[in-house]
């Protein structure tokens, strides 16, 4: 519940001041509210002029006639059974009038039964809503014309009181049916039409509630708060016939549901503004099941009384524990929500014990009960306040949203600037590696060409060897900028700009290169390949070849290239060059033996080159010719570990 | 040798060599000419639109960077005036920078500055024969540019929308090194059709005007209006 409203929470002792001076303004307000209440409630009910009012009665009551004035109190009582009588009458000394008259009473606890001239014109029992006692029902009945005569005419108001509160009978006014009229109009729309407009309010909350706690199960304060309401609504609508009946029995449970109500809205509170539910919190509930018990056990006196003496004081303990309740939260929350609902129930509280002050005798006001009215106040605060909610929420989801979508947005342009910062640096350290392995490809080939070269031009007699060695150059160069293309881990790509070159190389010394490839596909796809791989091994057959040419006087060179699987049956790639040259003695050690020092030179340079690249060199040779065969790893190894 | 010889002096060839470099132009001119060729020479440009004022060789051979200008321009110009002349650009490397853009200009093939007499002369005349010369490296740069890939590749344009799968598979082989006869031997051809294919896909790169350009482009998807 605290987590919906965040905002609202303290933060810090620099708060304090303002704190205080929102309670203050709080407290403030309170007393000037009860003060509008009274000034409000002190304005009279609407009434009709006063020529027409009958007050003056003869009282007759168990048997005993007393003359009494209205507005009149009478003692309760439990029984239907020789209601008191009040007689009186109204004169008609100018004759019987044109117009239609009419008897009205503007109100009367709990039930009447109107005569005229010995006729019964108005039985207030039949009326479901004038037998609350909490409604201020009023009732009006025409006077039918054959009935009035002319002079005095007699008017007998059986007053019907069933307890615990003491009936009593306001003053009545008996006159044209126009003059009447409108005053009784006007106490109907107030105290008829109002309470049912404002229970029908009530329904639309509960239903409201009751979606809302469907929906979000984790906040049951909106399911507390649903039941409340449905019991008002169940309260203000269920009518149960006044006779000693098995229904009437339902009435105990109708009297039951102000307090359970207000145990209800109480428990809602509790857990909306985030307290913590206290261990025996239940017990609030006890009241009001006291009461239904009591309806439901006992007679009707007993049902009565424990509503009076269990049921209105609890609904007053718990508006006021609710007052509290509410304030704490104003002082701790500063929001509208509390402020709202605690000016409602100051209102709420301030009619109830108006009420209560009426129904003891203590402040009469000639029975006009307001609290149902005023809890109208509170439907109010509580629609309000959901609606408040409901705008806030939207307001925070847009926010949040908006927020989000610069979050995002933010850490998009950040990841971006990371992934461009990361990319950049890569590409750096990828054409560092690159200068590096240049630089040394260049080195190891064309620089000692190129020095080569100038020595040999220095011995001013050995062109053709300048030519050689210039040729080897371009020659190198060619190999070192053909292995920086991409060539996607496919090493016949690279074996096709070799055969050129081995072509172009083989065809001054007249000798035949015989290119053997199975397959269209060659050698199996390394895609871990890379442009050192390629040189390394181009360089190893370029050695290969150019032994063949300048050591063993071959007459043809075979190159072969097939893919064998390996013991493990993993496709692995072969390339094997073969001579029908003199050959070479190998030592033991497989260093090259008679041959010549370049030569072993050659094949020490070409072992070096297998070993960097993983691959296995196989190197067989007689007098019928050299075979060197070079297999290929399963897989590249990253990095040039056998270089240094 | 011989008898190619005499069908040169029978049926003289005039060919247009432009190089700036005074020894590769000896060279390269020693080697023609000793192979029976009728060679005019020309060291700028200007030296070359002056030569091509009267009549068009038979074989254009141009170097490209020369001291007055591009040899793409003069590639260009003699294409569209003189539609039967054969072009090959020399090369220092072979490399597809220079080579592909002559190509895209009109030019059906390279050579290398320092490829041996025997091999200039023979060059030139399976060039004359119908037979464009492709080297392995410049098909592995045709046939990776067919692969589509997302960022445009490095080197220069090239269009190769228009290259039939077939074209495309006798690029793969000359770019695996593998000979004519094997590729006709792999795709089912008879050998002979495969020179013919290499001159259609030469054909095919050229882009011959600028609106031809812009079209081809659009068709690619390469630009958008």
């Amino acid at each position: 519940m605290t987590d919906a409203a965040p905002t609202t929470a303290p933060s810090g002792r620099r708060r304090w001041p303002r704190r205080a001076t929102l309670l203050i303004q709080y407290l403030l307000l309170q007393p000037l509210i009860i003060v509008l209440c009274l000034v409000v409630l002190r304005i009279p009910s609407p009434e009709p002029p006063s020529r027409y009012l009958v007050t003056d009665f003869s009282l007759r009551e168990n048997g005993v006639e007393r003359s009494v004035t209205l507005p009149h109190f009478i003692t309760s009582r439990y029984t239907m059974r020789d209601p008191p009588l009040y007689s009186g009458r109204f004169d008609l000394s100018g004759g019987v009038p044109h117009g239609a008259w009419s008897v009205f009473l503007p109100r009367f606890t709990n039930g009447v039964e109107v005569a005229v001239n010995g006729v019964v014109i108005l039985d207030s029992r039949r009326n479901p809503a004038a037998n609350r006692p909490d409604r201020n029902t009023p009732e009006i009945a025409v006077i039918p014309a054959s009935l009035l005569r002319n002079g005095a005419n007699d008017i007998a108001i059986r007053l019907f009181v069933w307890g615990p509160i003491p009936g009593f009978l306001d003053r009545i006014s008996v006159g044209p049916d126009a003059m009447l009229r409108p005053s009784y109009d006007a106490r109907t729309l107030l105290f008829v039409t109002l309470p049912v407009v404002i229970s029908a309010w009530q329904a639309i909350l509960a239903v409201i509630l009751g979606i809302m706690w469907a929906m979000r199960r984790h906040e049951p304060a909106y399911g507390v708060l649903a039941v409340a309401m449905a019991i008002g609504v169940g309260q203000a609508f269920f009518h149960t016939p006044l006779e000693d009946s098995a229904l009437s029995r339902l009435n105990a449970i109708l009297i039951s549901a102000a307090p359970l109500e207000s145990a209800f809205v109480l428990a809602f509170a509790l857990l909306f503004f985030g307290w913590k539910w206290p261990r025996y919190g239940w017990l609030i509930f006890v009241p009001g099941l006291v009461v239904a018990a009591a309806g439901l056990a006992g007679d009707a006196t007993l049902s009565r009384d424990a509503f009076l003496l269990v049921g209105a004081p609890t609904v007053g303990l718990y508006l006021i524990a609710l007052a509290v309740v509410v304030g704490h939260s104003v002082w701790r929350r500063q929001d509208a929500i509390s402020f709202m609902l605690g000016c409602a129930l100051t209102i709420v509280l301030t009619c109830w014990a108006l009420d209560v002050l009426s129904v003891v005798q203590i402040f009469p006001n000639r029975r006009i009960l307001f609290a149902r009215l005023s809890y109208s106040a509170m439907l109010v605060a509580i629609g309000a306040a959901l609606t408040w909610r409901f705008a806030r929420a939207l307001n925070q989801v847009d926010g949040f949203a908006a927020s989000m979508v610069v979050k995002v947005r933010e850490a998009e342009d950040k990841l971006k600037a990371s992934f461009v910062r990361e990319e950049e640096r890569a590409r750096a350290a990828a054409l560092a590696r690159e200068r590096t392995r240049l630089m040394r490809d260049l080195h190891d080939g064309l620089g000692g060409q190129l020095v080569s070269i100038v020595a040999l031009s220095e011995r001013g007699n050995a062109s053709a060897g300048i030519g050689d060695a210039a040729r080897a150059a371009l020659k190198d160069l060619r190999l070192v900028i053909d292995s920086m293309d991409d060539i996607g881990g496919d090493l016949m790509l690279a074996l096709g700009s070799w055969r050129e070159r081995v072509t172009a190389q083989l065809r001054p010394h007249d000798i035949a290169l015989v290119w053997r490839a199975v397959g269209p596909q060659g050698l199996p796809v390394h895609p871990e390949l890379r442009p050192w791989h390629v040189i390394q091994i181009v360089r190893l057959l370029d050695e290969a070849v150019t032994n063949a040419v300048k050591h063993a006087g071959a007459r043809r060179i075979t190159v072969s290239i097939e893919t064998t699987g390996d013991a493990s049956g993993v496709a692995r790639g072969r390339i094997t060059i073969e001579d029908d040259g003199k050959g070479f003695v190998l030592a033991p050690d497989c260093e090259a033996g008679a041959a010549g020092q370049h030569a072993a030179r050659g094949l020490r340079n070409m072992r070096s080159r297998a070993a960097r690249c993983g691959a296995e060199l196989d190197l067989t040779s007689d007098a019928g010719g050299t075979r060197v065969r070079l297999t290929l790893p399963r897989r590249f190894p990253d990095s040039d570990a056998a270089a240094g | 040798m011989s008898v190619l010889s005499d069908q040169g002096a029978s049926q003289p060839i005039s060919i247009l060599l432009v190089e700036d470099d005074a020894p590769t132009l000896w060279r390269l001119q020693d080697a023609l000419a000793t192979a029976g060729f009728h060679v005019t020479s020309a060291a700028t440009l200007a030296e070359a639109r002056a030569s091509l004022a009267q009549a068009g060789p038979k074989v254009l051979l141009t170097d490209l960077q020369l001291p007055d200008g591009h040899g793409n321009e003069l590639i260009r110009e003699t294409r569209l005036r003189f539609p039967d002349t054969e072009i090959m650009v020399i090369s220092i490397l072979g490399d597809e920078e220079s080579v592909i853009s002559a190509i895209t200009v009109g030019a059906t093939g390279y050579l290398l500055k320092d490829a041996f007499p025997t091999d200039i002369a023979a060059t030139v005349r399976e060039l004359v024969a119908g037979h464009s010369p492709i080297s392995a490296s410049i098909a592995r740069f045709i046939v990776r540019r067919t692969q589509s890939t997302a960022e445009a590749p490095p080197g220069p344009p090239l269009n190769t929308a228009r290259l039939t799968p077939r074209e495309i598979d006798i690029l793969w082989g000359i770019a695996k090194g593998f000979s004519y006869a094997e590729i006709a031997g792999h795709l089912g051809l008879s050998r002979q059709t495969v020179p013919g294919h290499i001159k259609n896909i030469y054909r095919k790169l050229e882009v011959h005007t600028r609106g031809e350009a812009v079209f081809e482009a659009l068709q690619q998807g390469l630009i958008r209006l």
